[in-house]
C-alpha cells in the first residue's frame, strides 16, 4: 500500500512538475506576431519598426549599413519626397534591415537602434545616425562611446541603453538580417525591395533617385 | 605642344582609340560610382555633394584618353621604351580603383573574398577616394608634360 501511494505521490508531482515547467516556458517565449512578419521573399521581422501606415497596400524594404555613404545620399536625397509623396500619405510604409558589412563599427552601429527601439524611439535613432554620419569608414564616429551619446542627445534612459550595447543583446538580430540580404541576393547598400500587396516584387540595386522609385510605386499603387 | 597632339591625333587609329578610352572608362566608372544605373531603368544621377567625385572622373577620363594613346604613339613610331607607358597605365588604375569599392557590388564582393583585409582595403580606397584621384589626375599630368617632351626631343618638331 505504501509503495502504490509512494509510487502515485511520485507520479502526481512529475505531472504538476511538467503543468508548471510547460505553462513558464509558454509564458517565456510569447508568440509575437511581428517576429514572423514577411515582406514578399524577405523576413522583415527582425528589421525595424514600419515606418508609416502598416495597412498601406505597398512596403518599400530597404538593407542598409550605417557606415554607407550612398545610404547616406539616399536618406537625404531620395527618402524626404518619398516620406512626403508616399509615406506621409499613406500610400506606402517602409521597412528598414540592416546589412552591416562595411566596417567593425556597423554592426554596433545597427544594434544600438534596437537598443533604442526598446525605448520606442527606433526611427529617432535612425535619423540621427544617418544626420550624424561621417564620410569615413570605422574613424570613429560610431564608436560605442559616440552611439551613446546620440543616444544621450535623445534623452534615452541611458543605463538601460548602455546596458543593451555593452551586452550585445541584439547581436544576432543583426546577424539575422544580414544574412537576409544575402540569402536575397542583396550585394550592396542601399538595396531595396518594392513588394506590392500581391506579392509582386521588384528589386532596386543602389541610391537611385526619386524618379526610379515614383515610377515603380506608381505602377503598384 | 598642339602640333603634336595634332601629329598624334590626325592617324584615325590613335583618335579612335582615345575615343574609346574616354567613353569606356567614364562609362564604368559613372557606373562604379553610382552616377549612372542600368537597371531597373537606364537613368542618370549626380547627388548633392558628389560634383566633385563627378568632375574628377571626367578629368580622369579625360586624361587618360590623351596620355595612354600618345605613349603608344611613341612606342609604336619611335620604338622607344614602355616606361611612361607604365605610368598612364598605372595613374588610370590607381584613379578608377578608388571609389570603386564602396558600399557596392564591388565593395561587397572584395569584402565577401577577402573578409578583413577586404573590408580595411574597402575602408582605406573609400575614405581618401578623392586625395586617391588627385594623384592619378598628378600621375597622369606628369606623364603627359615628359611624353610631350620627350616627344619634342625625339621627333625634333620645332615650334
Amino acid at each position: 500500500m505504501n509503495k502504490k501511494s509512494g509510487i502515485l505521490g511520485v507520479v502526481v508531482i512529475s505531472i504538476i512538475v511538467v503543468i508548471v515547467a510547460s505553462m513558464s516556458s509558454s509564458t517565456d517565449e510569447t508568440f509575437d506576431v511581428e517576429m514572423t512578419r514577411t515582406h514578399g521573399s524577405i523576413s522583415t521581422g527582425m528589421g525595424s519598426p514600419l515606418l508609416g501606415d502598416p495597412l498601406a497596400p505597398v512596403t518599400i524594404v530597404e538593407f542598409g549599413d550605417y557606415q554607407c555613404h550612398q545610404c547616406y545620399n539616399w536618406f537625404h536625397d531620395t527618402k524626404p519626397m518619398i516620406m512626403r509623396d508616399y509615406i506621409e500619405t499613406g500610400k506606402v510604409n517602409l521597412v528598414f534591415v540592416d546589412f552591416a558589412f562595411l566596417g567593425r563599427d556597423s554592426p554596433k552601429a545597427a544594434q544600438a537602434t534596437y537598443c533604442a527601439d526598446d525605448q520606442s524611439m527606433y526611427w529617432e535613432y535612425h535619423n540621427s545616425l544617418y544626420t550624424s554620419q561621417e564620410s569615413k569608414i570605422d574613424n570613429g564616429w560610431a564608436s560605442s562611446e559616440r552611439l551613446k551619446a546620440f543616444a544621450f542627445n535623445l534623452n534615452l534612459d541611458m543605463d538601460s541603453f548602455n546596458e543593451c550595447l555593452d551586452s550585445e543583446k541584439y547581436s544576432k538580430r543583426v546577424q539575422y538580417n544580414s544574412q537576409q540580404a544575402r540569402d536575397n541576393g542583396v550585394r550592396g547598400t542601399p538595396g531595396f525591395f518594392i513588394v506590392g500587396s500581391d506579392y509582386e516584387q521588384q528589386q532596386i540595386g543602389g541610391a537611385q533617385p526619386f524618379s526610379v522609385f515614383k515610377r515603380i510605386l506608381d505602377s503598384m499603387i | 605642344m598642339i602640333e603634336i597632339l595634332k601629329v598624334i591625333f590626325s592617324n584615325f587609329k590613335f583618335l579612335a582609340l582615345s575615343v574609346i578610352i574616354f567613353s569606356s572608362m567614364m562609362i564604368v566608372l559613372l557606373i562604379i560610382s553610382e552616377f549612372i544605373f542600368l537597371e531597373p531603368y537606364f537613368v542618370t544621377h549626380i547627388p548633392s555633394g558628389s560634383e566633385l567625385g563627378f568632375i574628377l572622373i571626367t578629368i580622369l577620363s579625360g586624361l587618360s584618353a590623351l596620355v595612354i594613346p600618345m605613349n603608344l604613339f611613341r612606342i609604336i613610331h619611335l620604338k622607344n621604351s614602355k616606361q611612361k607607358m607604365g605610368g598612364s597605365i598605372f595613374g588610370a588604375i590607381v584613379g578608377s580603383a578608388a571609389g570603386a569599392c564602396s558600399c557596392g557590388p564591388i565593395g561587397f564582393a572584395v569584402i565577401s573574398t577577402f573578409g578583413s583585409v577586404g573590408a580595411t582595403a574597402t575602408a582605406f580606397l573609400t575614405n581618401y577616394e578623392i586625395p586617391i584621384r588627385i594623384i592619378a589626375i598628378l600621375i597622369l599630368m606628369i606623364t603627359y608634360f615628359t611624353t610631350i617632351k620627350s616627344l619634342k626631343t625625339e621627333c625634333k618638331i620645332q615650334f
